[in-house]
């Protein structure tokens, strides 16, 4: 008898740490908002060089220069590719709306026709541009959806000198898991500077799709920038790295930028 | 043989004959030995293994695959009879509901799921290019479904590949994320197929290499294990009408135990997997391997019946030895029969065929000399009522009354029988010349199985189940850009797709065609590549705004330096894609010759091409190179180059009838017919082996009992030849029926190449033993040949000739 009264105590016991232990793990819509609260600056300009890697290690690499700044709620990218040579040129708009029902517009200048053409409104969870990057990802940059997930805070981790917490988020419902192709994330919160350093992404089915990673972060005109972004798809084998340079927060950028006649025109 | 030789055997039977339990036991034991290496066999049934792993086709067909990350497909395919074909509400819900399904499913890969309601349609409208799944949402009018069927006809890529021109059938394509996983999912494909809500008019198939591939594993070992054990019932059946008593029916089953276990134990020790032709490897030792047991038991039973007073001891010896010259000689010469399939084959599931078969015959020789004598003795076997009589006579059974009914006919008409065999062998000859190889995968199959009318179902309305894939690589990266190019890879598509049996072809240059209309209003004359290398850059950057990054992974690579184009052919035969390999080749050499562009052949039809050209010249290699062994060995063993040439008669007719019967049937060379040549020679020789030894010592006693050898007139002759009949004749009889029926069951193979291999060697055999038993004594006595101890002169050949001649016409005159 002793026994089982020595196992059952050791068992509520147990179980009480791990209650207690949840309990005083913090909450993780309050972390997603420290993290949303964090300061992007107005606008950007800066460097980014994307490369991209297939299956069997090939690459293909496009420098560009791009542009972001806030119209109110209202987001407006303008991406200019300045190599390789054959799409140099090319330019791509984006307005992200803050209206839930208003769809974004984009728009892609091809210099080869001369034309500004229109993109027919992507599904949040397309790949932009033929990244492993979706569309929802590009707009969110660091930041975390508070309307589409349900989060969870799920522990607190010392991984490398840095501390995280890490935050588990399901979708609200079948529908937004589908739109966004993701059942679940979970994402590594650095508790210093409230940005994320890694995302590990699972598909609908709950198989283990893709991590992204942020590195390189440092402090730039007071903004944390992560410089480096890297994507594994992990199902495709395919990745995606994501180099910024020259990050400027402080220059004025027109509004002009942000125009198809720009887009046309080039910088 | 030699007194030496002699010696050495009856010292050997002696120590074998008193040392019974030892022999027996370690017969047992490596037996056992054997047995132990089988649960490590694998199987490999996978068309790519008849070529060697470091075939330069196959190592680039892998290199293919990896860089456009290629796999076997495993197809749905449904088909609606109805007005509307598949464009119809209730039939792309079942194909939404197929494909759901489908995805859910752990093996599958969900990236390549190819159908007609996950796949994109590329259009455009007044600002850009639009990329939009064909069905947003399921149609729930016809006229909704009408519209669908307006869109896809609308993009000529997927007319064809997922939906057929007739719009009777669309496919769902699907692709594994392991290979290894092919059977559980062909069985769970049909499990759903099975279980789907069909409505009227609706057909669901499912086929595709990967689906062939899958099943064919789990369908030969079904086969197999229904086949093994009827054949080893067949030959104990076999063994108790011979015998007629305990000892004789179950002593053969150790020998045929032993062949069995130790050519597929060494097989598995070895590392080399089972391949669908190596699975009929236990059933063909099963029939080969129990004659030699036959012809010791039986000349046992004869001495016993004859020489009652001997001991058990003698009597064993005596039968063994008297059978051990030709039990060696044909266990040696129906492995040179393998070992021409090994030597001339360059491909491993042969080579393993003939070497493993070889070790199996030569374990069963050994066996049937050593362990069977040893049985005898701890089992003596009594009195078989198939050789004695009750009142203790030799007595003449059923088998050999009809053998001496035999013997006498062909005695009396010696000229006839030849007359006979010189016209098969003219159509043997015809047949030879005439020999074509076909082979399909598919036709591993029986026509009623599911895959196989599958496969009919979907060639009828689709562009085909078979893959020619062509590689077009450019000297400089993003080298698929210039128009240039791209023209040449439309042309080569424009040459290929002439072909009949070419039903579509796929290439990165479609997909420009498309977007290049797409962004010209649509418009049916803007189906073109735009003459502009940015322009095409450009395009697919624009088309990556909407699409994934993996979309043309099966097109072209990721530095736009290769592309692949596939061919889809309605036909997997030889036959039918041999024209259009070898007119692509001619075609490719003088069109992407030069250094800024080259292309090269490759994909399963390619690979299929590559090993069965060779088939016909490995074939006839393997033959002549059996032939030319089995006649060595013959003139060595009879020490007689006119013997050994004799000896080669009935198997020399026996191939030039399977060719004859294989011009009249229209059964062409394949996997499984190749070796039934070599095989059929290899194992029809022992009859004639039999037959000359016997008719050497008839002949041999004769001349001895008289005082003028040269008195040995027509009667004579004719009485000593026919003494080779009841005993020698019904021997071989067994032999024969046991050769035979081990050959038949394999007939009875569920796998059409084996079945076809089976019933073909079965047919050699009987010619050979048909010939054995008829044309060589018809020889012999037509001829006397002096090698076989006849006192001859030219007279009395003449004479011979002559009475033979009168008494086929008499023969004649009768029957009128």
């Amino acid at each position: 008898m002793k026994i089982y009264l020595f196992i059952s105590l050791f068992i509520s016991t147990l179980v009480c740490s791990f209650t207690l232990q949840a309990n005083t793990l913090i909450d993780a819509n309050w972390i997603v908002q420290q993290v949303n609260s964090r300061d992007e600056g107005e606008a950007v300009s800066r460097q980014l060089t994307m490369t991209m890697i297939d299956r069997s290690g090939k690459k293909r690499v496009r420098e560009t220069q791009a542009f972001r700044k806030y119209f109110g709620d209202e987001k407006r990218t303008a991406i200019f590719y300045e190599t390789p040579k054959n799409i140099k040129d090319t330019a791509f708009l984006t307005y992200d709306y803050a209206n839930k029902n208003k769809d974004d517009d984009q728009w892609l200048y091809l210099p080869a026709m001369r034309r500004v053409r229109r993109i027919s409104a992507a599904d949040r969870g397309d790949y932009f541009l033929g990244t492993d990057f979706t569309y929802e990802e590009i707009k969110l940059e660091t930041k975390i959806s508070v309307d589409d997930y349900n989060h969870r805070t799920l522990k607190s981790k010392y991984i490398e000198g840095i501390d995280y917490y890490v935050i588990e988020s399901v979708p609200k419902n079948s529908h937004v898991a589908k739109e966004l192709g993701y059942s679940k994330l979970e994402s590594y919160i650095d508790k210093n500077i409230w940005i994320t350093r890694k995302a590990i992404y699972w598909d609908t089915k709950g198989n283990l799709l893709k991590t992204i990673t942020f590195t390189d972060i440092r402090l730039i005109q007071n903004i944390w920038t992560a410089h480096q972004i890297k994507v594994v798809n992990y199902k495709t084998e395919h990745t995606t790295e994501f180099i910024f340079k020259n990050v400027n927060y402080d220059q004025v950028i027109s509004n002009k930028i942000f125009t198809q006649q720009t887009l046309k025109r080039g910088l | 043989m030699n007194t030496l030789n002699k010696t050495k055997t009856s010292a050997l039977l002696w120590w074998l004959t008193g040392n019974p339990k030892k022999v027996l036991l370690s017969g047992l034991l490596a037996i056992l030995f054997f047995t132990a290496f089988l649960p490590q066999l694998t199987m490999d049934p996978e068309a790519e293994s008849f070529l060697p792993k470091d075939s330069p086709a196959l190592i680039y067909r892998q290199q293919v695959e990896d860089i456009f990350g290629l796999n076997d497909p495993m197809v749905i395919a449904v088909t609606n009879e109805g007005k509307n074909g598949i464009f119809n509400p209730d039939s792309i819900e079942l194909i939404h509901w197929l494909t759901q399904k489908v995805l859910a499913m752990p093996a599958v890969n969900q990236e390549r799921v190819i159908s007609l309601t996950t796949e994109d349609n590329i259009s455009g409208n007044a600002e850009g290019l639009v990329v939009e799944p064909f069905v947003d949402e399921l149609p729930i009018s016809q006229q909704q479904a009408d519209g669908l069927a307006q869109h896809v006809f609308d993009f000529p890529l997927y007319v064809g590949s997922i939906v057929s021109k007739d719009a009777s059938t669309s496919l769902i394509v699907i692709e594994l994320t392991d290979d290894a996983n092919g059977p559980a999912l062909y069985e769970s494909l049909l499990a759903l197929v099975a279980e789907a809500p069909i409505k009227q008019n609706e057909v669901l198939h499912v086929a595709g290499d990967g689906a062939v591939s899958g099943y064919l594993s789990t369908y030969i070992v079904t086969d197999a294990s229904r086949l093994v054990p009827l054949s080893v019932i067949i030959i104990t059946l076999l063994c108790f009408f011979a015998f007629r008593t305990v000892q004789g029916t179950l002593l053969p089953g150790i020998v045929i135990l032993a062949a069995a276990t130790s050519a597929m134990g060494v097989m598995s020790a070895m590392g080399d997997p089972i391949y669908v032709i190596t699975t009929s490897m236990p059933i063909l030792l099963v029939g080969i391997a129990v004659a030699d047991s036959i012809h010791i038991m039986s000349e046992y039973y004869e001495q016993r019946a004859a020489q009652p007073e001997l001991s058990q001891r003698l009597l064993v010896i005596d039968a063994t030895q008297k059978m051990w010259r030709p039990i060696v000689l044909t266990t040696v010469t129906s492995m040179i029969g393998f070992f021409g399939v090994y030597l001339s084959s360059y491909m491993p599931p042969m080579q393993a065929f003939g070497i493993y078969s070889m070790l199996g015959l030569a374990i069963a020789g050994i066996y049937s000399l050593c362990v069977v004598p040893a049985c005898l003795m701890l089992m003596p076997a009594g009195d078989s009522s198939a050789f004695k009589s009750k009142n203790n006579t030799i007595k003449n059974d059923i088998f050999s009354t009809f053998m001496t009914t035999i013997g006498k006919l062909v005695l009396a008409r010696a000229k006839t029988v030849l007359t006979l065999s010189l016209i098969l062998a003219g159509a043997g000859i015809y047949g030879a010349m005439n020999l074509s190889v076909n082979e399909s995968w598919v036709d591993n199959f029986k026509k009623t199985e599911l895959i196989y009318q599958a496969d009919v179902a979907i060639n009828a309305t689709m562009n085909g189940t078979s893959n020619l894939d062509i590689v077009v690589s450019t000297h400089e990266k993003e080298g698929l850009f210039k128009p240039e190019n791209l023209h040449k890879i439309e042309k080569l598509q424009d040459f290929v797709e002439r072909f009949d049996v070419v039903g579509g072809s796929t290439s990165i240059a479609d997909y420009i065609k498309q977007m290049n209309r797409s962004l010209n209003e649509n418009k049916p004359s803007e189906y073109r590549i735009p003459n502009d290398e940015n322009l095409i850059s450009q395009y697919f950057l624009l088309y990556a705004a909407s699409g994934d990054p993996t979309d043309f992974e099966e097109e072209i690579d990721y530095d736009y330096q290769q592309a692949l184009v596939r061919v889809q052919l309605t036909n997997g035969r030889l036959q039918s894609f041999k024209p259009v390999v070898e007119a692509l080749q001619v075609y490719i050499n003088n069109e992407f010759n030069d250094t800024h562009i080259k292309a090269s052949l490759s994909g399963r039809v390619y690979v299929d091409y590559e090993w069965l050209t060779n088939l016909v010249d490995s074939h006839f290699k393997g033959v002549a190179l059996a032939l030319l062994l089995v006649w060595l060995v013959a003139c060595l063993a009879f020490k007689s180059i006119g013997t050994g040439s004799l000896a080669l008669v009935p198997v020399m007719l026996s191939t030039l009838a399977i060719y004859a019967f294989m011009g009249a049937a229209g059964i062409t060379l394949a996997v499984g017919t190749t070796m039934t040549a070599a095989i059929g020679l290899g194992i029809g020789i022992d009859f004639a082996v039999h037959t000359i030894e016997r008719v050497k010592v008839l002949i041999k006693s004769h001349t001895a009992e008289l005082h003028e050898p040269d008195e040995l007139n027509k009667v004579q002759i004719d009485s000593i030849l026919l003494q080779l009949f009841p005993s020698t004749g019904r021997a071989l009889l067994f032999n024969f029926f046991a050769v035979f029926l081990g050959f038949g069951v394999l007939g009875l193979s569920y796998v059409p190449p084996l079945a076809k291999l089976g019933m073909l060697i079965a047919f050699a055999v009987s010619i050979s033993f048909i010939v054995s038993i008829t044309v060589l004594p018809a020889l012999i006595k037509i001829f006397q040949p002096r090698f076989l101890g006849f006192q001859q002169d030219k007279n009395h050949i003449a004479l011979a000739l002559n009475e033979a001649t009168i008494e086929s016409s008499h023969a004649h005159q009768e029957k009128a």
